[in-house]
């Protein structure tokens, strides 16, 4: 009876770690892209995993970083436990204490170091900074598993070899590092695991064009995770665990006994194996592409999901460019990036305000339009709008642009939708999702009280944080880009949304409609920058010439559905219905009641993000 | 004493393919102090940790004090267990140790502190209640962990091999001081061991074990001088075990010799083993010996001399007090009374295995 | 100091080297940043701010998750490390893997699975629906983001558990049934007693990770609840670098007296009580 209790207590437990792994492992085998929206079987994603070059270059550089990391930390973790063995006590507690400080600390606090390190030293953020980092967090995992060995290990014995002829070199190499092995080899497991899960280390200290599987999550979970991800963890995790079941299922106890010793070996060998195939496959796989006619590298720095891969790659065999492409979700986690010199990009992709900011702090290198010739595709009402935050076009080309409205389920709403006011409606409450950037959720705010998007009048503010805070028990949740999934899925009901994503949404879920409210808006308009320490300024503008390719913009136009201000590109577009949609291209009825965003300067700036953390810290019950 | 305390009946345990125990009988005597010994693997532990409940048999039924025991848990058995590596609380003082059966007994505070101090008192150890338990030596935890258990009152108290993690001197001592506790408190041991020296030196009664089976059961002087078979002659101390032939009733064949004995009833021309202890073997001039050997090795051991001599293809182990050197022929004469004549064992099972000291 | 010490020294060097530049300095950073303003100049500002009722009330929601799961996870794994003890050593090492083995699928990942469970409409909510169960409803509330905690730390809790329970010998166990206690005296008087080692690098391995969170109150809490690892994460998005710093100087206050509390317990937290894999240990036993 209570062997049965225990038996269903383990079971739940392991249920409970593995739930969220079947579900993994289940969506990876999903028709739909989005994750637990069942809608047929397909093998697809595990073909399509082994063509996405950047996933492929994330697991490239995750193994890579995993195994370097792990290797130096174990090396030094050795010659630590060795030498810490013969200190003094005293010594000893507190080289201790400092070597455990990275695994007690708070990764958040650790990570927050490594990044004031070096960009307090004016080092710019790269490989070998996520490589420091991880080495460092790394060794007290190597160390716990080695230094108990080394305190174990009888010091007679290395005498002994000595008193038989070894030299001190051969006593430690035949004697000492083979009883110390099994520690050693643990703590490069351990390690290496460690390196492999990490994600806050190396958010906040991987330099540009370095993207784990971490950091690459990161930045799909918001719109979504690709599925090929589900694909290469299942199978990631299932290689492991066919691993770790052969070495657990020698079938006869005795035998199993005498192979305990080589087994503990042998299981850390095949593991190792197994990475180093993986490695090898992923190397082979990367430079295997054509790359004889490379000419150099160029960083590019994007929004999520803010263009056609297809062309990152016909970028790259017109041009013999290697492209380092990156994704951000907010500007002003791009600008914090930028201004600190942490990453160095070539073209950066910001908005309209931001781009105001940036040429303000002087981050921006003037824009060379001879090497633009393709510029004459954008239109002249979009460049001299631009000319608000970019007075004079000299730092910018306009990529895309759109409104922030509000995107509803029709099935759900049955009043019509034409004001904010809707989203403080009492009766929708949970259903809906409110943007979770300053600027934007202040946007709806201000607009709905009638006053200006930009507004530094601390009344004002205050009215708006205490409208949004008044809304906040009626929120389901405060998104960004996960908008999409959660509308398309009907989790909710009404959201604030660009107006880009919207067509995306009505094309998967005919039932959402996009509306501008009467009371106005925001619009936007994206642009490519190149920021003064660029390293190649040349390489930045063929990639801002080739955005502004009319047969170019219109792939992204169709892959991304945000409005496009290459007229060029808009006449190509052979959807009828979307050439003259009113969502992608609004009339000027609805352009005339929505404004641009300023910056507001870096006091401004401070007023918003002081209100709106109190928003965000306001009790929503 | 003759009052049946402990009565074991039929026990039989095996952990997966391995008996440990088979059907085993066997019964331990109020104010008995008996000795468990066998190799290791013999089931000795075995048996032990069922007395004490913390194994059940597969089969068969333990009686205490008349009553059936058998599934009843260790905390409700009226018998205390000391533990071969002391099985100490860490965490706790001497005092709080030693007060933990009276505590779970919900005794009164001052029986409690004189319990310990009277404890404490006969393992000779006043004055340590605030010490904590893995700042002593193994020989003065060993004395706690006894202390621990007599607090209790047991009606028996089990040792698993007590004195095995301590070193040869302490031992000897602390042998003598078992005795002595054995004999102020009036309880019942029984003692698990697989040094021979240990029993012979402690017990009332010593059960030989081996592969599961009970060999022989006697008075330390029975088992020494009248081993039933091999294994036990083999065991108990140093002996000369020769395969030898019993012609007739008194007359044994030894290495084609023939030696007076005083056993009867072999019945004639049976294969017989013969136990010899070394200091019972004489070496005589060669022409007056039953057999004639040469002397191969020599050691000088103390009290007497150890001698290896090769009579009739035999490497005969010799104990005197009187020096021969290597290369003396000599002769063997061998006192009838100290011809121990045993019968071959009937099966494998019961066969000496080798030993592994 | 002798020719063998003088080596021993040169050898460290390189190592001493490495923790002092990357994890003494870095730390100095910190502060530096903390007690000073976008100019340089010294502040107690950033320290002062958490004053604030809008990054007061984070902290206090953070600590008051952070300590809700760590008990959870403590109920959920002491039992569970019990069981574990007693289960035969062929299978030990493969249960030991059991929690390993998970994190061999990335945590965002298997954080992100939890949303598409507990969303609305989601699997769960299908689950119940089965059932005529009414939805559960508790994403984007503190109850999903405890839930996040306790499964991404689960693990922390029980290997070093575990590790303790194991070393525990089995006769001290059987002397105290022997003295009289029942399994739950025994359990109370010697067990947990003797295992407060483990507890206490396990409570330090969980609490100081939900404390400090920003990862599963974005994924699970919907942006609804902010927690201080949050408040941090957005400073330093938002280029406020000083201000984070300052943040988390305090952050770093409550990681010590959590580890000073947990160490009362013990007397020192045991080095090899939080090694998670040191199988070799026990396996050598009978």
């Amino acid at each position: 009876m209570i062997k049965h209790l225990k038996r269903i207590y383990m079971g739940l437990v392991i249920l409970f770690l593995y739930l969220p792994i079947i579900v993994l492992v289940v969506s990876s085998f999903n028709n739909s892209k989005i994750l637990g929206k069942w809608d047929g079987f397909t093998l697809d994603w595990y073909k399509e995993l082994f063509n996405n070059a950047s996933i492929m270059n994330a697991l490239k550089t995750t193994l890579i970083l995993a195994l370097m990391a792990s290797v130096i930390a174990t090396a030094l973790g050795t010659l630590a436990s060795l030498t810490i063995n013969k200190m003094k006590r005293s010594t000893r507690s507190v080289v201790m204490s400092i070597t455990n400080i990275p695994m007690l600390n708070a990764e958040i606090v650790t990570a927050l170091a490594f990044m004031l390190l070096f960009v307090g030293l004016g080092i710019s953020l790269n490989f070998a900074t996520v490589l420091i980092a991880h080495v460092t967090f790394c060794i007290p995992y190597a160390l716990l598993n080695i230094y108990p060995k080394v305190r174990q290990m009888d010091n007679n014995m290395y005498e002994a070899a000595l008193d038989l002829g070894a030299s001190s070199a051969q006593a430690f190499f035949k004697v000492t590092l083979p009883e110390i092995m099994p520690g050693i080899m643990s703590g490069f497991l351990m390690s290496f695991t460690m390196s492999l899960d990490d994600f806050i280390i190396t958010h906040f200290t991987r330099g540009s064009g370095i993207d784990t599987l971490s950091t690459k999550i990161y930045t799909e979970v918001r719109k979504g995770i690709k599925p090929e991800m589900y694909a290469l963890s299942t199978l990631l995790f299932v290689t492991v665990f066919v691993l770790l079941l052969l070495i657990n299922r020698t079938p006869n106890e005795e035998k199993r006994r005498k192979k305990l010793a080589k087994g503990k070996k042998s299981h850390a060998t095949l593991a190792m194996g197994m990475c180093i195939v993986l490695i090898i496959s992923a190397v082979g796989y990367i430079s295997f592409r054509d790359d004889s006619n490379y000419i150099g590298d160029v960083y590019v720095y994007n929004w999520g999901e803010y263009i056609d891969p297809e062309v990152i790659a016909l970028f790259e065999e017109e041009t013999g460019y290697k492209v380092h492409y990156e994704e951000f979700e907010t500007n002003e986690e791009m600008y914090t990036i930028i201004a600190n010199g942490a990453r160095n990009y070539d073209v950066i992709c910001p908005s309209d305000y931001m781009i105001e900011k940036m040429i303000d702090t002087d981050l921006l290198a003037p824009l060379d339009y001879n090497a633009i010739p393709n510029i004459k595709n954008i239109g002249s009402e979009y460049m001299e709008s631009a000319t608000g935050f970019d007075p004079g076009n000299r730092y910018s080309v306009p990529y895309c642009w759109g409104t922030v409205g509000i995107c509803y389920n029709t099935t759900m709403i049955d009043e019509e939708v034409n004001s904010w006011s809707i989203l403080f409606d009492e009766k929708y409450s949970g259903s809906i999702l409110m943007q979770a950037s300053v600027r934007d959720a202040y946007c709806v705010a201000l607009s709905y009280l009638g006053y200006s998007i930009n507004t530094l009048d601390e009344m004002q503010l205050k009215e708006a944080t205490n409208l949004l805070i008044s809304q906040k028990p009626l929120v389901q949740a405060y998104v960004i880009d996960q908008v999409r999934d959660k509308m398309i899925k009907n989790t909710a009901a009404l959201s604030v949304i660009y107006s880009g994503e919207a067509i995306y949404m009505q094309e998967e879920n005919p039932d959402l409609e996009y509306v501008v409210p009467d009371e106005g808006s925001n619009v936007w308009i994206d642009g490519w920058v190149i920021p003064k320490n660029s390293e190649n300024k040349e390489a930045a503008l063929a990639w801002i010439n080739f955005m502004c390719d009319p047969n170019i913009a219109l792939m992204n136009f169709n892959e991304i559905t945000y409005s496009t201000p290459n007229i060029a590109a808009r006449d190509l577009i052979e959807d009828e219905y979307i050439r003259n949609s009113q969502i992608a291209f609004p009339g000027e009825s609805v352009l005339s009641r929505c404004e641009v965003y300023n910056y507001l300067g870096k006091d401004g700036d401070a007023l918003y993000d002081g209100y709106w953390t109190k928003v965000g810290t306001a009790a929503s019950e | 004493m003759d009052n049946k305390l402990i009565d074991l009946q039929g026990i039989s345990k095996s952990y997966g393919k391995n008996l440990i125990l088979n059907n085993l009988d066997l019964y331990i005597k109020e104010n008995e102090f008996l000795t468990l010994l066998g190799p290791s693997g013999c089931g000795k532990t075995t048996t032990l940790r069922i007395i004490g409940g913390f194994e059940s048999p597969d089969s068969g039924k333990v009686i205490f004090d008349n009553q059936d025991i058998t599934d009843l848990p260790p905390n409700k058995r009226h018998l205390n267990t000391i533990f071969q590596k002391y099985a100490l609380f860490t965490h706790m003082t001497i005092a709080e140790n030693i007060a933990f059966g009276l505590k779970i007994a919900k005794k009164s505070k001052t029986y409690i502190d004189d319990k310990i101090k009277y404890a404490l008192k006969l393992v000779n150890l006043d004055g340590f209640e605030n010490r904590m338990a893995d700042s002593l030596s193994g020989g003065q935890q060993q004395r706690i962990a006894i202390a621990r258990a007599i607090v209790n009152e047991p009606k028996v108290l089990l040792l698993d091999e007590p004195l095995g993690a301590l070193d040869l001197k302490l031992r000897q001592d602390m042998q003598y001081e078992l005795i002595r506790l054995k004999n102020e408190l009036g309880i019942t041991f029984i003692y698990v061991t697989h040094d021979q020296e240990e029993a012979l030196t402690m017990s009332d009664t010593i059960v030989v074990m081996n592969q599961g089976y009970i060999q022989q059961m006697g008075t330390p002087e029975m088992i020494y001088n009248e081993p039933e078979n091999a294994f036990v002659a083999d065991f108990i101390g140093d002996s000369n075990i020769i395969a030898s032939t019993m012609i007739e009733d008194e007359v044994v064949e030894i290495l084609g010799a023939k030696f007076k004995c005083v056993d009867k009833g072999f019945g004639n021309n049976t294969p017989v083993d013969v136990v010899i202890r070394p200091e019972d073997v004489e070496l005589v001039e060669p022409q007056m010996g039953t057999i004639q050997g040469l002397v191969t090795h020599l050691i000088f051991k103390g009290v007497h001399y150890e001698m290896e001599v090769e009579a009739n293809g035999f490497k005969w182990l010799v104990q005197s007090t009187k020096l021969v050197p290597v290369g003396t022929r000599v002769g063997i004469v061998v006192d009838p009374f100290n011809i121990q004549i045993m019968n071959k064992p009937e099966s494998e099972d019961e066969e000496a295995v080798t030993l592994d000291e | 100091m002798n020719k063998a010490q003088k080596r021993n020294a040169l050898l460290s060097g390189p190592y001493i080297f490495w923790i002092v530049l990357f994890i003494i300095i870095p730390l100095l950073f910190v502060f530096y940043y903390g007690f000073t303003d976008g100019n340089g100049h010294f502040t107690m500002d950033n320290i002062l701010s958490i004053a604030k009722p809008e990054y007061y009330k984070a902290l206090v929601l953070s600590l008051v998750l952070a300590v809700i799961s760590t008990l959870i996870c403590l109920l959920i794994a002491y039992p569970l490390a019990l069981i574990l003890r007693n289960t035969k050593i062929s299978k030990k090492n493969f249960i030991i893997f059991v929690f390993i083995l998970p994190m061999w699928m990335n945590f965002l990942l298997r954080t992100y699975a939890w949303q598409a469970i507990l969303d609305i409409n989601g699997v769960l909510d299908s689950f119940l629906a089965m059932f005529g169960l009414p939805s559960a409803n508790i994403i984007n509330t503190p109850a999903a983001i405890v839930l996040g905690m306790v499964y991404d730390f689960l693990p922390f809790m029980v290997l070093p558990i575990h590790n303790v329970l194991v070393k525990i010998d089995d006769n001290t166990i059987n002397a105290a049934r022997d003295l009289g206690a029942n399994y739950f005296q025994t359990l109370r008087k010697v067990i947990i007693p003797l295992s407060y080692a483990g507890i206490s690098s396990g409570i330090i391995m969980v609490f100081v990770p939900s404390l400090t969170t920003f990862v599963i109150s974005d994924i699970l809490g919907g942006g609804k609840l902010l927690l201080i690892g949050n408040i941090v994460e957005n400073k330093v998005k938002a280029d406020n670098l000083n201000l984070g710093a300052g943040l988390s100087l305090i952050l770093m206050i409550f990681i010590v007296i959590n580890m000073v509390v947990s160490m009362k317990m013990d007397s020192g937290i045991e080095e090899d009580a939080m090694l998670p894999t040191d199988k070799s240990s026990k396996v050598g036993g009978k």
